[in-house]
């Protein structure tokens, strides 16, 4: 590997390790993540906040390793209630009661008091019989997935779809295939293709690189003549859309069409863990054979104890949400008088697609990090090639003059540099 | 491997791997003007095709530059510009 094309590489090229010693990563890795232009790049992760991710927030810059107050425009904090008064006292009070942790799988003694009645409300919540927890957002669909599916069956996923989805097939042993992003003719293809076998349809409620939304009913329509069910991964979407938060199928009306509806808690939710609702004799079933519910510690009873709070909160008015979207707006608004490319966001995740330069897209990032934005560079492979981004996730937290400073320093960091607006 | 290898053989050993990885496929109705995802390979298997036929050829054309590669024949003419 030339010093020169050291640039062109990127963590999509050593997946690979031809080291003949299992010990050692691949021979051109070491190079590669010890040039200083790649360890710009790799100082965005990992930077460790000082505090709650509110939207003033002290973070340890990675470079500099200097701490800084930033604007935070990019915790999944939607609503703010991962620091909401009356979700942290729950998670204290129950803290005093349960102690830290689960001390046990769910089967066997994992299983509190408070994770029934959680799993019951999120049921009720979405209007479900039955709701199955899991550890984390990626545990969720990788057990989920697996519990659905078995070698024969085909999964026939968005093109976009979370890893933890395409992990979910591969550990269940199903076929896995895509179908162009968003296109219910190209899904409508992959179904014939695959007819005559057990088949799954997976999309994402708000896809989270580019904050689009899945076209349900064109999708549903699609599925339903071919007589295949739908799974719906809402983890950035709930309690995001629908009327009453429920998600994407209320946004549409479309509770009764979808066969699976999945769910994050680290989102707006403000904990973590992954959660699944349907009939309740597949939730037992799913429940049976999902490894990585059967294999892992149950979520600790205090965090459960504060999510059932923060449900709570987010379900007895409308008005977080409310305010969510009005930032959404008011910040969106900000952003397309700077001639910025949003993509196809209709969401709170809102991108900034800056192009197919790597170098540059650090360049700003670091320029954007120096005036004290926490705004994080999304860089191939997570995004293709030529849409290498910046990624912003709104929160009902945030001001009118966070937003308002916010935008001041993205329009000089990021849009004047580009020369979408006045002078470089 | 030869560097005077020309595409007809560099798209023969994508079709080798591809077959390899697919299992299903009939290698010899894969048209170079095809993709590997119209015989039913997925990301990851597209994946496994090209850093299997990269050892092959004992070349690494980074990840980046394959994104908007459409059909075998225009990756076979990526590969060739490393060769």
């Amino acid at each position: 590997m030339h010093p020169d094309d050291l640039l062109k590489f990127s963590l999509a090229d050593f997946t690979y390790n031809d080291s003949p010693n299992v010990m050692d990563p691949p021979q051109d890795f070491e190079r590669w993540v010890g040039d200083p232009r790649i360890g710009m790049a790799m100082s965005f992760f990992e930077q460790p906040l000082q505090g709650a991710p509110t939207p003033r927030m002290t973070l340890r810059q990675g470079m500099s390793g200097e701490n800084r107050q930033m604007i935070n425009l990019t915790s999944y904090n939607y609503l703010g209630l991962s620091t909401h008064p009356e979700v942290v006292a729950a998670a204290v009070e129950a803290l005093q009661t349960y102690g830290l942790g689960a001390s046990g799988a769910a089967m066997l003694s994992g299983t509190f008091d408070q994770h029934q009645r959680f799993a019951e409300e999120l049921a009720a919540f979405k209007g479900r019989e039955a709701c199955l927890l899991f550890p984390s957002g990626y545990a969720g669909n990788l057990g989920a997935i697996q519990g659905l599916l078995q070698r024969g069956d085909v999964l026939v996923i968005d093109s976009k779809c979370h890893r933890s989805v395409v992990d979910g097939a591969k550990l269940s042993g199903a076929k896995m295939v895509s179908f162009e992003h968003n296109n219910p003719a190209s899904l409508d293809q992959m179904l014939e293709r695959h007819a005559g076998k057990r088949r799954l349809v997976v999309v994402e409620g708000v896809y989270s690189m580019d904050g689009d939304i899945a076209e349900l009913p064109d999708i549903l329509d699609v599925c339903e003549s071919h007589d295949v069910p739908l799974y719906i991964d809402e983890a950035h979407s709930s309690l995001v859309f629908g009327e009453t938060g429920k998600g994407l199928v209320e946004h549409f009306g479309v509770e009764d069409r979808v066969g699976v509806d999945f769910g994050t808690l680290s989102k707006s939710f403000g904990g973590i863990g992954g959660f699944v609702c349907g009939d309740a004799n597949l939730i037992q079933y799913i429940k049976c054979y999902a490894s990585p519910f059967q294999f892992s510690c149950a979520l600790p009873p205090a965090v459960v104890a504060a999510m059932r709070k923060a449900l709570e909160v987010a379900t007895r008015d409308n008005s977080l949400r409310e305010k969510l979207w009005k930032n959404v707006n008011h910040f969106r608004s900000n952003l397309e008088a700077l001639n910025l490319d949003l993509g196809g966001s209709r969401s709170q995740v809102i991108p900034i697609i800056v192009g197919s330069s790597g170098e540059e897209l650090i360049q700003l990032a670091m320029a954007a990090q120096q005036r004290g934005l926490f705004l994080q560079p999304i860089d191939f492979p997570a995004v293709e090639a030529h849409a290498r981004r910046f990624r912003i996730s709104v929160s009902s937290q945030l001001t009118p003059e966070d937003i308002d400073e916010a935008a001041t320093i993205i329009e000089d960091v990021i849009a004047r540099p580009l020369g979408l607006v006045g002078a470089a | 491997m030869s560097k005077a290898m020309d595409k007809k053989e560099v798209i023969e050993i994508i079709k080798k791997n591809l077959k390899e990885n697919l299992h299903d496929v009939d290698v010899d109705a894969i048209e170079p003007t095809s993709s590997m995802r119209d015989h039913g390979a997925n990301s990851l298997d597209m994946i496994e095709v090209v850093s299997a036929t990269m050892r092959e050829l004992e070349i690494r054309v980074p990840r980046s530059e394959l994104s908007q590669i459409e059909n075998i024949e225009q990756l076979a003419e990526k590969f060739i510009e490393y060769l």
